[in-house]
């Protein structure tokens, strides 16, 4: 009986998980490589649908978007949720209120967060008019593009928005885990600030930082409705084509679909799990493991 | 004595702290008012004609009576969020209750990579279980069905609750479970009337995160409901799509739509505590 027990407890979560998540990528695996009776296709194993992707128009186009709109925000809120984090543990007035309003877009759909930028940022939206105001545009067209541009700053502002208040949150929460004494310490024993910060605090909120930066990568990475409506039309980043491919009346695009998804799934893959790789060597080094 | 360690924000920190604010509480202003907007032409910092002006005038519904109204499907819409979240919360924290207990208490082999394969839908692209999600739902029936977006949403909820529920019982003696069965109560009785109890404020805490991931789920609900069942993400999904600009409808429903956030980070902050978050992530 007691041998039992802990399997059947763990059963419920694993089930759920190993056929609606796992269930869900083979079937998209098996169709990549051509295995899809139900429409009428069954080529199985073919690499067709991936060479054919290779070969599509502005396929290493949308590889290039979906990287870059993912990795800039990354970096960029990393560091600033880095330093919001160590802000918010000194003594400030209002900070109770700050705490609280840091965290509102954490809470709030994306898409609330895509309608501000529009808001804000058209061509004539509140900022364009602002400017006016003061004398620094003349018209709509002196605004530089910011929304539906393939050079993504709008996508990229939605990122930073949602997800600084989540990296910080994280951050934060690991730095008041470890309270202050090793920093003190440091200090004591002549270290300036940036040393502290430098060899004392970063290594100790390194573990936060790197689950902050795995989830929020894979989430840009993978996110559809933010470059579908800020982002610059065809070619757009790969989660936009595969829904393309796949809303197509012609249902054996959504073999293509599949393969792009497939090819989403393995890139973040093979990166996330490099950079946990780096990282883990990086901790070895440090004498840590 | 030693030099102090500094306390007080450096002027940078001091900007930083109100960019930070701004940026986050700011946007909210022109959205309010975008929202009571009739005429609203560039270059004016302010519009020409609000909606309560044009409201007499009018023939069609403007605004906020167009919010309201039933065509506008709000309140529908915000009906389905609440009650897909309730569900899937109520489900989610009783698949991952009996998981989290084992995580928490018991030493196995293959234990850290149960907890893995536990986190990563957190790092799968969304897009990719979406379509294959919806393939196998469109065979089975359930795309386009209530039964088939709550299962979808039980996906991003898992990682969370299990890693919130772990750490609420790490946190938990098992002192009083064990005196309890010494005085000879039943392991049904002690978990009813001992455990639970002990575990309550963690299981609010998961649960009011879950309904939050849920109710903030676009693209999951998007994909399985197939546009014909509609909830706050999805409607202003159709409203911004074409990302040319925003209406007062639009901005209205964006404000709908932030409101189960807000109220819920009033509460939360009153029940995830910061550490929640540092053993879940933090390691």
């Amino acid at each position: 009986m007691k041998q039992f027990r802990i399997p059947l407890m763990l059963a419920p979560a694993m089930l759920v998980l190993i056929i609606l998540f796992m269930g869900s990528l083979i079937i998209a695996l098996l169709q990549s490589f051509g295995y899809a009776p139900l429409y009428g296709i069954n080529e199985f194993p073919t690499t067709r649908y991936y060479k054919d992707l290779f070969s599509m128009p502005g396929f290493w186009r949308s590889v290039f978007y979906t990287f870059y709109y993912a990795l800039v925000p990354t970096i960029i809120g990393t560091i600033c949720s880095i330093y919001l984090a160590l802000t918010l543990r000194k003594r400030f007035a209002g900070k109770k209120f700050f705490q609280y309003i840091y965290k509102l877009p954490l809470m709030i759909p994306y898409l609330v967060g895509v309608s501000l930028t529009i808001l804000l940022f058209a061509n004539g939206g509140i900022i364009a008019r602002m400017l006016y105001a003061v004398g620094l545009i003349e018209s709509t067209r002196d605004f530089p593009r910011i929304i539906n541009t393939h050079s993504g700053w709008g996508i990229m502002i939605v990122y930073l928005w949602k997800q600084i208040p989540f990296s910080t949150l994280i951050i934060y929460s690991v730095l008041m885990g470890l309270g202050k004494e090793s920093e003190e310490a440091a200090s004591t024993l002549g270290a300036n600030p940036w040393q502290t910060f430098w060899h004392v605090t970063l290594p100790q909120i390194m573990p936060g930082i790197v689950s902050a930066t795995i989830i929020v990568f894979a989430f840009n990475f993978g996110n559809f409705d933010v470059p579908f409506i800020l982002g610059g039309g065809f070619p757009n980043t790969l989660p936009v084509e595969a829904w393309r491919a796949f809303d197509d009346a012609d249902y054996s695009k959504r073999l293509s679909a599949m393969a792009i998804v497939m090819f989403i799934s393995l890139i973040s893959g093979v990166l996330l799990f490099t950079y946990l790789m780096l990282y883990r060597r990086f901790e070895r080094l440090r004498g840590r493991n | 004595m030693f030099r102090s360690f500094k306390e007080n924000l450096s002027p940078f920190q001091r900007f930083y702290i109100t960019f930070v604010s701004i940026a986050v509480l700011g946007p909210f202003i022109p959205l309010g008012i975008a929202s009571f907007a009739f005429r609203w032409n560039w270059p004016n910092l302010l519009p020409s004609t609000w909606w309560l002006e044009a409201r007499d005038e009018s023939r069609r519904l403007l605004a906020w009576d167009y919010v309201f109204s039933p065509v506008s499907r709000v309140l529908e819409a915000t009906g389905n969020t609440i009650i897909i979240a309730l569900i899937v919360t109520a489900i989610c924290t009783l698949i991952s209750l009996p998981a989290a207990r084992v995580l928490a208490k018991e030493k196995f082999r293959g234990k850290s990579f149960i907890e893995f394969f536990l986190l990563t839908p957190l790092i799968v692209p969304e897009i990719a279980v979406g379509l294959g999600i919806l393939i196998t739902f469109i065979q089975l029936g359930l795309a386009g069905s209530f039964i088939g977006i709550i299962i979808v949403h039980l996906i991003p909820t898992l990682p969370y609750m299990v890693r919130v529920l772990t750490s609420v019982f790490q946190g938990l003696s098992s002192d009083y479970e064990e005196q309890a069965r010494v005085l000879g109560a039943s392991p049904a009785k002690t978990l009813w009337h001992v455990t639970l109890p002990m575990i309550l404020p963690g299981i609010i805490a998961g649960g009011l995160f879950a309904f939050l991931i849920s109710s903030n789920i676009f693209l999951l609900t998007f994909f399985v409901g197939r546009g014909s069942i509609d909830t706050l993400p999805t409607l202003l999904f159709s409203k911004v799509s074409s990302g040319a600009s925003l209406d007062p409808v639009g901005a209205g429903i964006a404000i709908i739509v932030s409101i189960p956030g807000i109220i819920l980070l009033v509460i939360t902050e009153r029940f995830i505590k910061e550490e929640v978050f540092a053993k879940g992530f933090g390691g």
